[in-house]
């Protein structure tokens, strides 16, 4: 842990003991977000954040000092031994995706896309259709070719793909559906 | 002569009077009486609990008792729940088992918390003990499928199995089908830590059918909600039920259907699991909420106004745990509704479900816990998550519920003042503890200087744990507790300034405690060395895990530590970043 090692700071120093910083605090999104997503990333088990990580820093600033605090140590609040509604593992995210009108849902592993533009790919190809999304463009002559893609969030309501960062949508999705038009 | 008469009691006639006498503290009062009566104690103590598994050893504990039936142990420090404490620290379990299966061949229950338990482990305790009954491993940790499996098939009388929070590696699903065709003695089986693939539904249809005495049954998240139905119609006479997943799409007959098996559950009094909850469901407990006495909807993610209708027709409600969200920048927490229906509350524990959120701002205020504790004249058990607290708000709080035993209030931002007059918030916590003369348990939170502890070391009599965070101003603080709160056993704290003054000065006094946490303090090297030479009936254990705290001048604080009572000495089992300041053990790492 960075510590300062000015001779001139005494233990009583209320600066001395703030800092809980290290370079491990300014883990990448991704790393952040697999806690947020509740997926252990550590063998044989990390005790992780079950509530969703929005963006955010991990730090408080007081008096003006950054006291740096890791996740999964601030507030204290168990970890909810949470079990993945969907399969998951330290590198995949699966989802369930249903077409209006097929019994039959399919299931889609988000984490093995970059972009919602990749994410978009993978469903026209595997539903052999048009998806509309917030980007999208759309021949409106033509509407019945087309599906539109939404997905259900942690609050159980239904909006359209692509409004948020694609992070945010990561930490967000439960599931998918695609209707018509 | 007639000292002798006093004590002339055939033993046996002590034994039947001792049979009665049931709490610990009061069987360790017998055995002090004199030298007979420690002995026929010690050969008639059934159940023993030890609160911290290195405080005493096994072979220790089957000396002085040798006829043992049940035993509770604890390990990792209260820390370990926030990640504080790292993998690896200690806490294991199989020492213990495998000594208590050469002594005791009769022993039937095993209480195990915070522990780590191997499938070894539960192979041993499997096969040494053949009139196993009762196994519950609360937040343990380092065993699978596979260990459930030898007990699920050996344990010809198992009555209750209870996994609570524990992390389980999912290697089968099919453990629960080795429970024989000819165990029907379950009465309370805990499987809600378990993944997806860990439980075989059709396997724990049939044990459900085969026990009559189910209890209390909580499933796993991975249990739809279409199945719920199934499981109640086989066991109507739940008293305890945790749901799995509490989400489908609303579909009317599958509801009734559930609806229907609730309301045929007639000794229905508590409920738990809701992971998911699809409000639309939530109408079909109303047929049982006139009976609840406990609620945890802690995993239900989705806040409604459904969810707060649903407590408000639990007029019986005791318990209640609740996680709150807060929508479009209105709090909306329902606790006014709760505080006005539920005049029966004891406890009440509130978690926010967005800690990190977006909009900081908005508020998880006090509000909600003031209505509460104006509204319930009998609640006892606060653990309560807020973004902002007044002191004043604190002081009605404090007056209003003088019969609370536990509180624990985290305020989301460390050290964050009195929204109102950005005082700290000493005085409100001061009242707390002079207003509530029972309290034992108290976690503080926001900006406090010494001044709290000073309330705390001369109003909590009663305190026995206390928890703080990011308090304070210097030793003086510290000393405070130490030297004020005489019932205390259980002190832990990170991010204060407290430092070596505080606690040399009151060296003895933790030898009356059960344990101290300390973490990122301004304790020094040179300070826990001479509390580890100085007192040996101490453990002083300092936790670093990034260098030896000796290549550092001594002066240097340590990282954690952890300092604990025990007569079985340094121990054995510490791994590379934990070092023990007793002068006995050389520091080799």
């Amino acid at each position: 842990m960075g510590r300062p090692t000015s001779s001139s700071s005494s233990i009583d120093s209320p600066n001395h003991f703030a800092f809980s910083s290290t370079a491990s605090s300014q883990r990448d999104l991704t790393t952040d977000l697999r806690l947020g997503l509740s997926i252990s990333i550590a063998p044989p088990f990390v005790r992780y954040l079950f509530f969703p990580i929005a963006y955010g820093t991990d730090a408080f600033t007081v008096h003006n000092q950054k006291i740096y605090i890791f996740r999964e140590q601030w507030p204290p609040m168990k970890a909810a031994v949470a079990e993945e509604e969907h399969e998951c593992n330290s590198s995949t995210f699966y989802v369930k995706v249903y077409m209006e009108g097929i019994p039959i849902g399919r299931k889609l592993d988000l984490l093995a896309h970059e972009s919602y533009y990749d994410l978009i790919r993978t469903l026209e190809h595997m539903f052999h259709t048009n998806i509309i999304w917030a980007e999208a463009e759309m021949d409106r002559d033509h509407y019945e070719k087309y599906h539109v893609l939404t997905y259900e969030d942690k609050e159980g309501d239904w909006m359209m793909v692509g409004d948020v960062p694609w992070e945010m949508f990561l930490s967000a999705v439960r599931r998918l559906k695609i209707s018509k038009c | 002569m007639q000292k002798e008469m006093a004590y002339s009691f055939p033993d046996e006639v002590l034994k039947h009077v001792f049979s009665f006498i049931q709490s610990d503290k009061d069987r360790n009062a017998v055995s002090l009486v004199c030298k007979s009566w420690y002995e026929i104690e010690r050969w008639c103590r059934r159940k023993v609990f030890i609160g911290n598994c290195y405080a005493v050893s096994p072979r220790m504990v089957i000396r002085r008792f040798p006829e043992v039936r049940s035993i509770e142990l604890k390990g990792k420090p209260h820390f370990a729940d926030f990640n504080l404490v790292p993998d690896g620290w200690g806490g294991y379990v199989l020492q213990w088992i495998a000594e208590m299966a050469g002594a005791y061949p009769w022993l039937g229950e095993i209480r195990l918390k915070r522990m780590v338990v191997t499938d070894e482990s539960l192979e041993l305790i499997a096969k040494s003990f053949k009139n196993f009954k009762v196994l519950v491993l609360f937040s343990c940790e380092g065993f699978s499928t596979d260990g459930l499996a030898a007990i699920a098939a050996s344990c010809k009388n198992l009555r209750e199995l209870d996994l609570r929070e524990s992390e389980v590696d999912d290697l089968s699903g099919h453990w629960l089908a080795q429970f024989p065709e000819t165990c029907t003695s379950l009465v309370s089986l805990n499987i809600s830590c378990l993944g997806s693939d860990e439980v075989s539904f059709s396997a724990l249809e049939r044990l459900v059918d085969r026990c009559p005495n189910l209890r209390s049954l909580q499933l796993n998240r991975a249990v739809t909600l279409d199945k719920i139905a199934n499981i109640l119609r086989r066991a109507p006479q739940l008293v305890d039920f945790g749901t799995g997943n509490y989400a489908a799409e609303l579909q009317p007959d599958v509801f009734s259907n559930l609806a229907g098996a609730f309301s045929s559950c007639k000794e229905l009094k508590s409920l738990s699991g809701f992971w998911d909850v699809v409000p639309a469901y939530l109408p079909a407990l109303y047929s049982i909420c006139p009976r609840l006495t406990s609620l945890n909807l802690s995993y239900a993610t989705i806040q409604s106004p459904d969810l707060i209708k649903l407590v408000s027709h639990c007029p019986r409600l005791q318990r209640l745990l609740f996680l709150i969200q807060v929508l479009d920048y209105v709090e909306d927490s329902g606790l006014e509704e709760l505080a006005s229906s539920c005049k029966d509350l004891q406890e009440l524990r509130v978690f926010p479900s967005d800690p990190f959120g977006v909009e900081p701002n908005v508020s998880l205020t006090e509000q909600g816990l003031v209505a509460v504790s104006l509204g319930c004249p009998k609640l006892q058990s606060v653990l309560y998550f807020c973004r902002r607290m007044s002191n004043a708000a604190l002081v009605t709080i404090a007056q209003n519920c003088p019969n609370l035993t536990r509180f624990r209030l985290c305020i989301i931002e460390p050290k964050t003042p009195d929204y109102l007059t950005l005082d700290p918030l000493d005085a409100g916590f001061g009242a707390i503890v002079e207003h509530c003369k029972d309290l034992r348990r108290l976690s503080l939170s926001g900006l406090l200087t010494d001044h709290v502890f000073e309330y705390i070391g001369t109003y909590g009599k009663k305190l026995e744990m206390l928890s703080v965070a990011f308090a304070g101003d210097s030793d003086l603080g510290l000393h405070h507790v130490l030297s004020g709160c005489e019932s205390l056993r259980k002190l832990e704290i990170r991010d204060c300034p407290f430092g070596d003054k505080a606690l040399l000065a009151n060296a003895a006094k933790l030898e009356t405690m059960r344990s101290l946490w300390m973490s990122s303090c301004a304790v020094s090297f040179g300070a826990c060395k001479l509390l580890g030479q100085k007192m040996p009936k101490l453990n002083v254990e300092v936790i670093d895990e990034t260098e030896p705290p000796d290549s550092r001048p001594e002066s240097y604080p340590v990282d954690k530590l952890y300092i604990y009572k025990s007569v079985a000495g340094p121990r054995f089992d510490m791994p590379p970043f934990v070092w023990s300041m007793d002068e006995a053990v050389k520091i080799l790492h």
